[in-house]
């Protein structure tokens, strides 16, 4: 079983109802082909960067999903058949995507257990995680903040020096 | 000259990037001219591994009507 996204532009000129219906649509044919919605979002309506159908404006929907290679090729003759989708991507996660999501994932259970980990991410690794970087000190406790800021300065004037000169 | 010449590296590389995501696109256009064009790596200094996947993102934001296929330009 792949990871697939679907994203699809409806025309923005429909009442929310209707937007609401076809999105559901669009879950119950993934479903019905032995598929698992994993995650449905709207974006909104959006400007299109150009026109489409003569269209400025467009709404965006995507539903990420599990399953098989037929459920694309069901998604799309639906595409096809429904007037008011302006445009559709279906694409499967790659294996890079995947990974980015398993980073993803570590990042969100590392900052549940608060204490222990802000000291590594804090230190080691500013770089590499700078979203993390900058939330957990806020959430670390007042008293340890304060040493780590002076142990913190001397080194970063030092590096700022070098990079001048 | 050549002490002065900095040397370039890849954007993607030095934050780390996994994934270039499509979705993001006002990140994406870093990498287009003004007409719209994606610009050749030797000029943004891109490796080609994450040039190939940055390829790939701007095409597919250009599908999604994300970004122009041709920015009119004003003559």
């Amino acid at each position: 079983m792949a990871i697939y996204e679907t994203i699809f532009i409806l025309d923005s000129l429909m009442p929310p109802k209707e937007i609401d219906a076809s999105i559901e649509r669009f879950s119950s044919i993934i479903t019905s082909n032995g598929g698992k919605v994993r995650k449905v979002d709207k974006w909104g309506k959006r400007r299109l960067a150009y026109e489409i159908e003569k269209k400025q404006y467009g709404f965006y929907g995507s539903i990420e999903f599990e399953g098989e290679g037929n459920i694309p090729k069901e998604l799309e003759s639906e595409y096809n058949f429904n007037d008011k989708v302006l445009r559709y991507l279906t694409y499967r996660y790659d294996k890079r995507k995947l990974k980015a999501m398993q980073l993803e994932q570590k990042d969100a259970q590392e900052k549940k257990p608060v204490e222990p980990t802000v000291k590594k991410s804090a230190t080691t690794e500013p770089v590499t995680k700078p979203h993390a970087a900058e939330e957990k000190p806020a959430q670390a406790p007042e008293t340890e903040a304060p040493e780590k800021a002076e142990e913190k300065t001397p080194e970063a004037e030092q590096t700022n020096d070098e990079e001048n000169k | 000259m050549l002490k002065f010449r900095r040397k370039r590296v890849c954007q993607f590389c030095q934050q780390g990037v996994v994934y270039i995501d499509f979705k993001e696109e006002k990140k994406l256009l870093k990498f287009l001219t003004e007409q719209g064009k994606i610009i050749p790596r030797h000029t943004t200094g891109t490796c080609a591994k994450h040039q190939r996947q940055l390829a790939k993102a701007i095409k597919r934001a250009r599908h999604l009507a994300l970004i122009p296929f041709v920015a009119d330009f004003t003559r």
